[in-house]
């Protein structure tokens, strides 16, 4: 029993089913990884967990509790954050603004007492965008700009984090750090749901994975069992026959 | 609630709502084949010319995303036009007509896209509403200037005034052919649209603009198409309804373009057939009203209000935004917060210049002290947009309605002998109203919203102030508040009183603005998918800065009303009035205190202009200069203040940040652009020419290297 489970979720758009029947659990305290080629529907499935959109069919459980009809900033309460594959940050707030944002609301909601100013700097410090603090998003690189939404995500105190392709957008160095703090975050107990591309770091950071193709989950199991598994490289790469 | 039960619900009401009021106004008058056909016979032909309008708004829109507010005052401009070369000169209208349809408004509709409306696509909605409510009022002025208004203009009806009978029935030829000439566009648009390369083109920008852009439309020749036909169809709908208006006042036929809005949005701003039914339905309501009802005292203006009520209705029937992702092409905004304290010293230096400005202005006569009173009151409305409109960006057109609320709250509520209470009651009778505003805009997003709420001013103005518990018939007293002793009735007290109010505002907003509530309407603006990511509450802080906006705007109210002296109807408050301080306001800067003085400062000028100056050319001037000087902030939306203020800071002695700020801006542009070499630009001649320098290679290589792009 995961942290988070994505019960047979459905989600169709007009007549295309961008996602069907889809089951898979990300477990507290690893990472978890969500592959598969472009328009696979891995940013829809994210959006239905966080509830920018709603199910066809289909639940999603947070901690044993249905949160399916739950309001987005309900969930974002309850302990699930993300980022974005293309960037929603705030971009006429600064890189410290951003962050302070995420942890005003969490001070409200779980009327908790800190320094946001303190923590924010130890956030962003964390991801590795110190520098840049008090620089307007609008005017960061995209690699900076998602360590920043990945400070901001952080800020909320998730127990389930949703990263949607983190590494795009960041050179070698700093996906290797990235690689790091997925670590040292999934120590803490935190579970991680990871989109991506970058295949050295998916096959790196997850302990388990699930392969999307069409809308469909058409494999599930550890990185070498994914890497071995015929179907999966028949969806990336095509079979002999449709490549004709 | 889910979409079904509250579309039920706002069905519901507005069936209960028409038979109510049919019953409580139904005038006795015998419905009958006579009444019913000339019903239909005066219905038909003005659902045509508003269909006519509308169907110009859509195409429009749905071409180039920019929703034109002048669409009337085209359709007003071009009717004097023709009346210009008709009655005045004599020409014959079979020539003049489509001289003016089909030659002069297409190219004035070409000129104003590649001039001015190109450069507005992508900017951020107010920019673009205020752009166009800009050339709405320059037209106006326009007019003004050419056809002195003193004078009377009559357009005749085609063919003047002869008809046929429907039974009893005259149908002038002029209307006859005012619906067959709509019905012909109707089908002539049809094919437009689904037969012709342009056409179908113009519906794949509709779909996807940016897919149609790969597909090879090219937006700019039909961004052109576009605006021609929209411009030749709000010209023939005012050539059209030119001789149905009395003295052909360009207000009124300016105003054809709320009617339009209600058809236009039947349709979603999208489908053509849908806004000919809406127009269709307005229309024969507007008869069946004039018809068979009869509204009297405080209901009076109800049918005036009908568009505007139509609008609202069917706005609360569009299905629910979906949570919005940021743009993608994401407006720079240069947002600079100014600090508290900054702004208390210029808040100090106000007070203190308005204090010596008042020794220099008469005693005796207390003309241009209300004139400056008038202004620093408007800057105090104004003011309520800078949060709501300006960090949150939801634009709201009903600044005004809340300061009317705010003043008939104040009248009524201890205003009439100078309570301090009546001021807070003032701003907190409107907070709730504001709230309650915020519930469409939880539905309604950018242009709906903005809409929603010019109909609710519309609204207010029409319907509210004639109540007998607001304003009624009559007139209310109002007197200046108590405060400390103080009764400031002299005009030059009551000045810096205002002036005070509006800095301890002032320096409260600027104070919200580096706050945490502050730091989340900016998010919610940039990126609502990405709040609510984080836990932010959409409704809770959509309610809260509705409210504050209203509150703020319902406590200017209470002020402009003591400025006023009394109210008498909506004298003051008309919906309509409120665009031009919210026009001054984008030109200021919508997102900063200055911006909301700026916005003062500029109606005082023009109000000063309009009385002392009576030559129409200056009076014109007055709508004009606005209409141009919001060309100014196409290229910098963040409004003049910004530029303004940066200038002026470089001038203070202990501002070095601000110079030091200054001289590493003009150096990065004296920089050229560097790209990552054969990335982003590409090899040129002289880079092997630098790379041979510091290779220490002589300059012996052979020329034509010149490019390698990278793939």
């Amino acid at each position: 029993m995961g942290l988070l489970e994505v019960e047979g979720v459905a989600v169709q758009f007009g007549g295309l089913l961008a996602v069907d029947d889809a089951s898979f659990s990300v477990p507290a305290g690893c990472v978890t990884g969500l592959i598969g080629p472009n328009g696979a529907g891995k940013t829809t499935l994210f959006n239905v967990i966080t509830g920018l959109q709603a199910p066809s069919r289909g639940r999603i459980v947070l901690d044993g509790a249905d949160i399916t009809r739950k309001r987005p900033y309900r969930r974002a309460r309850l302990g699930i954050a993300r980022t974005f594959q293309r960037l929603e940050a705030f971009g006429s707030l600064t890189a410290r603004e951003n962050v302070l944002v995420a942890l005003e609301m969490r001070r409200r909601w779980a009327s908790s007492r800190y320094d946001c100013a303190t923590l924010a700097d130890e956030l962003l410090d964390r991801v590795g965008a110190m520098s840049v603090a008090d620089v307007r998003v609008e005017a960061l690189p995209t690699g900076s700009a998602r360590l920043v939404e990945l400070a901001r995500a952080l800020a909320t105190e998730p127990k389930v984090l949703l990263l949607d392709e983190p590494s795009s957008g960041l050179d070698e160095q700093e996906t290797d750090a990235l690689g790091t703090l997925l670590h040292e975050l999934t120590a803490g107990g935190l579970g991680v749901l990871l989109v991506e591309h970058d295949m050295p770091l998916v096959m790196e950071a997850c302990t388990h994975i699930s392969v999307l193709d069409f809308g469909r989950i058409i494999a599930q199991g550890s990185p070498a069992e994914i890497q071995a598994d015929p179907s999966v490289q028949r969806a990336y790469l095509g079979t002999a026959k449709s490549a004709q | 609630m889910s979409q079904r039960w509250s579309n039920l619900l706002v069905w519901a009401g507005t069936i209960a709502f028409i038979v109510f009021v049919s019953k409580a106004a139904w005038a006795g008058n015998a419905v009958n084949g006579t009444s019913l056909i000339s019903l239909v016979v005066v219905a038909l032909p003005l659902a045509g010319i508003v269909a006519m309008a509308a169907s110009g708004l859509v195409v429009v829109y749905t071409t180039t995303g920019v929703f034109n507010f002048a669409q009337g005052a085209i359709g007003m401009f071009f009717a004097y036009v023709d009346w210009e070369l008709t009655v005045d000169r004599g020409w014959p209208q079979l020539i003049v007509l489509p001289l003016v349809v089909l030659v002069l408004a297409p190219l004035f509709g070409v000129l104003l896209d590649r001039m001015v409306m190109r450069s507005v696509q992508g900017k951020p909605l107010v920019v673009q509403l205020m752009v166009t409510v800009g050339l709405m009022f320059a037209l106006i002025g326009l007019a003004n200037m050419i056809w002195n208004q003193q004078n009377a203009h009559t357009m005749p009806f085609l063919f003047a005034g002869r008809g046929f009978h429907i039974g009893q029935v005259l149908l002038t030829w002029h209307r006859f052919i005012t619906i067959v000439v709509a019905i012909a566009l109707a089908v002539g648009l049809r094919i437009l649209l689904f037969r012709t390369r342009v056409g179908v083109a113009m519906r794949a920008v509709v779909d996807n603009r940016d897919l149609a852009a790969l597909g090879g439309a090219r937006s700019t020749v039909l961004s052109s198409v576009a605006w021609g036909l929209g411009c030749s169809l709000a010209a023939l709908a005012g050539i059209l309804l030119a001789p149905e208006t009395a003295d052909m006042s360009p207000t009124v036929l300016t105003l054809l373009v709320i009617t339009a809005f209600a058809a236009a949005v039947v349709g979603r701003l999208r489908s053509l057939p849908l806004t000919y039914l809406g127009a269709l339905i307005l229309a024969l309501s507007t008869q069946w009203m004039g018809s068979f009802l009869k509204f009297s005292d405080r209901w009076t203006n109800v049918p005036e209000a009908l568009p505007t009520i139509m609008l609202f209705i069917v706005l609360l029937l569009l299905p629910r935004a979906e949570i919005q992702f940021a743009r993608i092409h994401a407006v720079r905004r240069v947002e600079r917060v100014s600090s508290v304290r900054d702004t208390t010293i210029g808040m100090v230096a106000l007070v203190a210049a308005m204090v010596v400005l008042t020794t220099f202005l008469s005693s005796t006569d207390p003309t241009n002290v209300n004139r400056i009173t008038l202004g620093m009151c408007t800057a105090l409305v104004a003011l309520s947009l800078v949060p709501l409109t300006g960090w949150a960006g939801q634009v709201s057109l009903a600044p005004l309605a809340f300061a009317g609320i705010g003043a008939v709250a104040y009248a009524r509520l201890g205003g009439a002998h100078g309570s301090i209470w009546a001021v807070l009651l003032a701003a907190l009778v409107t907070i709730p109203v504001g709230a309650l505003l915020a519930f469409p805009a939880m539905r309604l997003q950018g242009l709906y919203l903005a809409l929603a709420t010019l109909a609710f001013a519309a609204m207010v103005e029409e319907v509210f102030f004639s109540q007998p518990f607001a304003v009624g018939p009559g007139e209310r007293d109002v007197a200046p508040v108590h405060l400390l002793g103080v009764d400031f009735s002299s005009p030059k007290s009551f000045l810096i009183l205002v002036t005070v109010v509006f800095g301890l505002c002032g320096i409260g907003i600027v104070a919200l603005r580096r706050s945490a509530f502050g730091r989340r309407l900016v998010a919610l603006r940039d990126s609502e998918a990405a709040s609510v990511t984080v836990g932010v509450n959409i409704l809770e802080t959509k309610l809260a800065v509705f409210a504050i906006s209203a509150g703020i705007a319902g406590f200017g109210g209470a002020f402009l009303a003591m400025s006023a002296g009394k109210l008498s109807g909506s004298t003051g408050f008309e919906a309509l009035s409120g665009l031009p301080i919210v026009l001054a306001l984008v030109i200021g800067g919508v997102g900063f205190v200055a911006g909301a003085l700026f916005a003062g400062i500029f109606g005082l000028s023009l109000v000063v202009i309009q009385s002392d100056w009576h030559i129409s050319l200056w009076i014109g001037l007055t709508y004009l200069a606005p209409g141009l000087a919001v060309l100014g902030i196409i290229q910098n939306p963040s409004g003049a203040v910004v530029p303004m203020g940066e200038g002026f800071a470089r001038l203070l002695p202990w501002r070095h940040d601000a110079r030091r700020e200054y001289e590493e801006m003009t150096a990065s542009d004296a920089e050229p652009e560097v790209g990552e070499l054969g990335l982003e630009r590409p090899f040129e001649e002289a880079d092997v020419l630098l790379v041979d320098r510091g290779l220490g290679i002589g300059n012996d290589v052979p020329r034509g290297i010149t490019t390698a792009r990278s793939t």
